[in-house]
């Protein structure tokens, strides 16, 4: 088997159905498809945004409320000219050994500093979004907190936008 | 939540390392690395392999055809934290 076959693995196959089966209603389902959105110019004069559920925040903030029960809705920005020494995490839902090492292989902010600088892509918006996965309700996730940072990636003006959901 | 964002016009892609969660809401474009989790763009340090996959994610960004479709970047775990291991050795004697 190829890494490039379709039968790649993940390394913890079944989340899905684990985390379905631990709490009820957690997980999305879609069944329809929504219509892609075209970039309309090229990556080396488009505007950047990065979305994240990895819980990463500027130091100083109020920290994501990690213990409730139903999960924390409200989202934090951070500023795209950040360095990793100015930021920190708070959640408890995946391993963080990698990131407290070096915040870029969930937060790649320098990586994208960097791809900015060389003109790969146009630029970056004066802030990213950031969040924690750790949400319970999706429908209220659907109606809030996902349409609040649409509206605030929309604000800034952002051509393409890059998501990792931690 | 890149359904919200893409519904705005703005198109979106996402990178994820558990392809089964991805597969079950349909976001409109993704790319799956089998890395662990909360190591999307790999292992500390690798700077060029954190961009790689960036870059990765960003040309299926552009190339995607259709809604819903993931691309799968041929890496491996095993390799990426090899690599970073000869990278953190490097630097603990540089240090």
């Amino acid at each position: 088997m190829t890494a490039h076959s379709s039968e790649a693995k993940q390394l913890r196959p079944g989340l899905w159905e684990t985390i379905n089966e631990r709490y009820p209603g957690s997980m999305i389902t879609k069944d329809d498809l929504v219509p892609l959105a075209r970039l309309r110019k090229p990556l080396s004069e488009a505007r950047l945004t990065f979305v994240s559920s990895a819980g990463v925040q500027p130091k100083g903030t109020m920290p994501f409320d990690v213990a409730h029960p139903i999960g924390d809705f409200s989202f934090r920005r951070v500023p795209s000219d950040a360095s990793p020494a100015a930021l920190e995490i708070h959640q408890i839902k995946y391993p963080t050994n990698g990131a407290l090492k070096d915040l870029n292989v969930i937060f790649p902010i320098e990586r994208l500093q960097e791809l900015a600088a060389a003109g790969v892509i146009g630029g970056l918006t004066p802030n990213f979004f950031s969040f924690i996965g750790y949400q319970m309700d999706p429908a209220r996730f659907e109606r809030t907190l996902a349409e609040e940072i649409a509206e605030a990636v929309a604000a800034e003006r952002a051509d393409a936008a890059l998501l990792c959901p931690a | 939540m890149q359904r919200a964002i893409e519904r705005k016009g703005i198109p979106t892609i996402s990178i994820t390392v558990a392809r089964d969660v991805t597969e079950h809401c349909q976001p409109p474009r993704a790319v799956f690395v089998p890395f662990m989790m909360g190591h999307h763009f790999g292992v500390p340090f690798h700077s060029e392999l954190q961009q790689r996959l960036i870059l990765a994610a960003l040309k299926h960004l552009v190339a995607a055809q259709r809604s819903g479709q993931i691309e799968i970047v041929p890496v491996t775990w095993a390799q990426a934290r090899q690599e970073g291991k000869a990278i953190e050795q490097a630097m603990s004697i540089r240090n």
